[in-house]
């Protein structure tokens, strides 16, 4: 029983963090249709530059977000008007995946080029102990990883929700076409959004890099991973993708403590076979696609 | 959504091939009609792209230091060494391929192996159908030495499963008070990773010591919590680990997450690698593992190895490139011995009989090979002790005594 409670515990702690990692995914995707396969090399390029700045400046590598979320932004306004915004819109999901792929690579090639292939690490002491309540065990690296990953959604949805540039946005996933007639620049928003999407991938990054190693090639053991909840949670809904984060880092951690590791790596792609079957739309698609 | 479906197809497709897309050969330089007179070529492909590029260069490099210092004493048979090397960018197709041509389009006069058992089978295969020797740095795990070939020969001192028994026998030889009861073993679904462990596992199951958590998992596993939770639940004596770096990592800072306080911890490749302690930021000490070569070890050319290796690349020499420099030490023996590096059945059987035959002098110590070409000795087994790596079994090479049971961390 207490192992089950332990699963469940560490299941939503990591299902937390997934979604922060896929939730820029679900917005380019909600925003412009693009199929971001670059967005974990994004991450581990967070991950890295996290490092340089705790390793050649001594800081904690939160710190880093000042520098590296602005950063971001910038870049993902430049990605998508230099690069995504040339894409022929009749096959945009599709050119789009082949584009990111390359930048994906590009970025992988220069990670290389710049800090070896060896491993990094941000260890700090504080990541290494665990809270023990009632018998589990909570780790402080899942923790932090959970709270900022809450964090950055809630901020993220305030901004959605609440905020003129939110309302630009929402207008643009909902019809792109309309939204232009009412005089809301769709090009620009995309630009945002885009910037938005990676200015997560830099705080996912710093998370990241605090809970694992990673060398230049770690971004494609998650990309299916991160594919598989933003399809399941329902394309393009960012809420959807949060709860189907949730639901699948939950629903892993149980499988690993009472069948075994295979078959919890597994369960992502159960998930997203059953859902693409009986419900192709994800599992918040159809009501809560458009409304976050 | 069919759009969708197509691109989420696209991107297996890609996932599949993406090992594809960067590759980085070297062509030979110039090269003179006649083989006899020209350079002795020797092709290799190396994982110097993907998963295994970090351990792929270690290899590199070995190789590298050796050609170096052959080249110095005047080459192979009088014969300056060229090495070919093609990136196979972690990809047992584009192994084979890769040897495929360098044995049919560069002409190389010898071949020497990649890293990693995946890797190792499928390039084995082709040299064998050429009838070409393989002697390989990093191919352990049993499945390698199961395939049949008759020219392979791996250039370490022990197969995977033979790792850790010198730990099996000093775990084994403890007072019936201080023996642990139970174990608990994870691995990455990895031939190689997976062999160390359960070379471990089987023998202290047959001296009765209980296996309480046996988990193998995927390599694609990011969070290891969940398997410590399992650990933790059923509280054993000593934890063991089939790993590579990254999973190694992950565990250890897992473990001690959740407070378990085992009285042995042995993982396999990861604490080897320099990156390690400030990877699990304190919690390296008293961590076993098996390690097939030392910085410190006075075999044959080590110490000049080390050397030369520092002059080269300006780091310290590591494993991987030990296992490829002793590669060199064996085919350059066996080339001395029977006086001939042609790609001919004729030359290459002799260079194979010999090797099986003989014992060769390397920097991992003498070696011999059985009719599988698995090598007959034992890795030596290395424990941090005071923040630092000392060889701890056997008693023949250790540099401090073991610590048992570790320390908490």
């Amino acid at each position: 029983m207490s192992l089950l409670l332990q699963g469940l515990a560490l299941g939503v702690l990591t299902g937390g963090l997934y979604a922060l990692l896929a939730s820029g995914l679900s917005l380019y995707f909600g925003v412009m249709r693009v199929v971001m396969v670059a967005h974990p090399a994004f991450l581990f390029l967070g991950a890295y530059l996290t490092y340089t700045v705790h390793t050649v400046f001594g800081l904690d590598p939160f710190l880093a977000l000042p520098v590296t979320v602005p950063l971001f932004f910038v870049l993902g306004v430049a990605v998508q008007r230099l690069l995504i915004a040339r894409l022929a819109p009749e096959n945009l999901a599709m050119m789009s995946v082949l584009l990111t792929f390359g930048i994906a690579l590009t970025i992988e090639g220069l990670l290389g080029t710049f800090y070896t292939g060896s491993y990094k690490s941000v260890s700090m002491d504080y990541a290494t102990r665990s809270l023990t309540i009632a018998g589990v065990h909570l780790p402080y690296d899942k923790i932090i990883a959970f709270w900022v990953a809450a964090i950055t959604l809630i901020v993220l949805f305030a901004v959605l929700v609440k905020s003129r540039f939110g309302q630009s946005l929402r207008a643009t996933i909902q019809h792109r076409e309309a939204a232009r007639l009412v005089g809301i620049h769709t090009e620009r928003v995309a630009g945002y959004g885009f910037g938005v999407g990676l200015a997560t991938a830099a705080v996912g990054g710093t998370v990241l890099a605090l809970i694992t190693p990673f060398f230049p090639a770690s971004h494609w053991v998650w990309i299916g991973k991160l594919m598989a909840i933003i399809v399941v949670g329902g394309l393009g809904s960012v809420i959807g993708a949060a709860l189907a984060a949730v639901l699948l880092g939950v629903v892993e951690g149980l499988v690993l403590v009472t069948v075994d590791a295979t078959w919890a790596t597994m369960m992502f792609y159960v998930f997203l076979f059953l859902t693409l079957l009986a419900r192709p739309q994800g599992f918040f698609g159809g009501r809560l696609a458009h409304r976050f | 959504m069919a759009r969708v479906l197509k691109s989420l197809a696209i991107i297996s497709i890609c996932a599949l091939g993406m090992t594809a897309c960067a590759k980085t050969d070297e062509p030979g330089g110039a090269q003179t009609p006649g083989q006899q007179t020209g350079p002795v070529k020797i092709g290799i492909s190396l994982p110097l792209t993907g998963d295994f590029s970090e351990p792929g260069k270690g290899i590199q490099e070995g190789y590298q230091v050796w050609a170096d210092q052959v080249n110095a004493k005047g080459g192979l048979l009088g014969r300056k060494v060229e090495l070919i090397f093609r990136d196979d960018a972690s990809d047992p197709n584009r192994v084979s391929s890769d040897y495929e041509s360098l044995i049919t389009q560069d002409k190389v006069n010898l071949v020497f192996g990649p890293f990693s058992s995946r890797l190792v089978i499928p390039a084995a295969k082709v040299a064998e159908s050429y009838n070409m020797v393989f002697v390989e740095p990093a191919g352990a795990a049993k499945e390698v030495f199961e395939q049949g070939f008759k020219r392979l020969f791996y250039a370490a001192p022990a197969i995977a499963s033979d790792h850790y028994n010198y730990l099996a026998d000093y775990i084994l030889k403890l007072p019936a008070d201080q023996k642990p009861k139970t174990a608990a073993y994870a691995s990455l679904d990895d031939p190689f990773a997976q062999g160390t462990a359960y070379g471990l596992r089987d023998k202290l199951a047959a001296a009765g010591i209980k296996t309480v958590v046996d988990e193998v998992y995927p390599p694609e596993t990011t969070d290891f919590a969940p398997i410590a939770a399992k650990i933790a639940a059923a509280k054993p004596d000593i934890v063991v680990g089939g790993t590579q770096f990254e999973d190694s990592v992950g565990l250890v800072r897992a473990l001690q997450e959740l407070k378990v306080q085992p009285k042995l911890a042995a993982f396999s490749t990861g604490p080897t690698l320099a990156e390690f302690p400030t990877a699990v930021k304190g919690a390296a000490e008293h961590i076993i593992s098996p390690v097939g070569w030392s910085a410190t070890a006075t075999f044959t050319g080590n110490q000049d190895m080390v050397k030369r290796y520092k002059e080269m690349f300006g780091g310290e020499a590591n494993e991987d490139a030990a296992n490829g420099y002793t590669v060199g030490q064996i085919v350059e023996a066996a080339v001395s011995a029977v006086k001939c590096v042609d790609p001919t059945p004729e030359c290459q059987n002799k260079l194979a009989d010999h090797i099986r035959q003989g014992t060769f002098d390397t920097v991992v110590g003498p070696l011999s090979f059985d009719d599988q070409g698995r090598p007959e000795q034992a890795h030596m087994i290395q424990q941090y002790v005071d923040g630092k790596v000392q060889i701890v079994l056997p008693e023949s090479a250790k540099t401090a005594d073991i610590v048992y049971p570790k320390k908490e961390w």
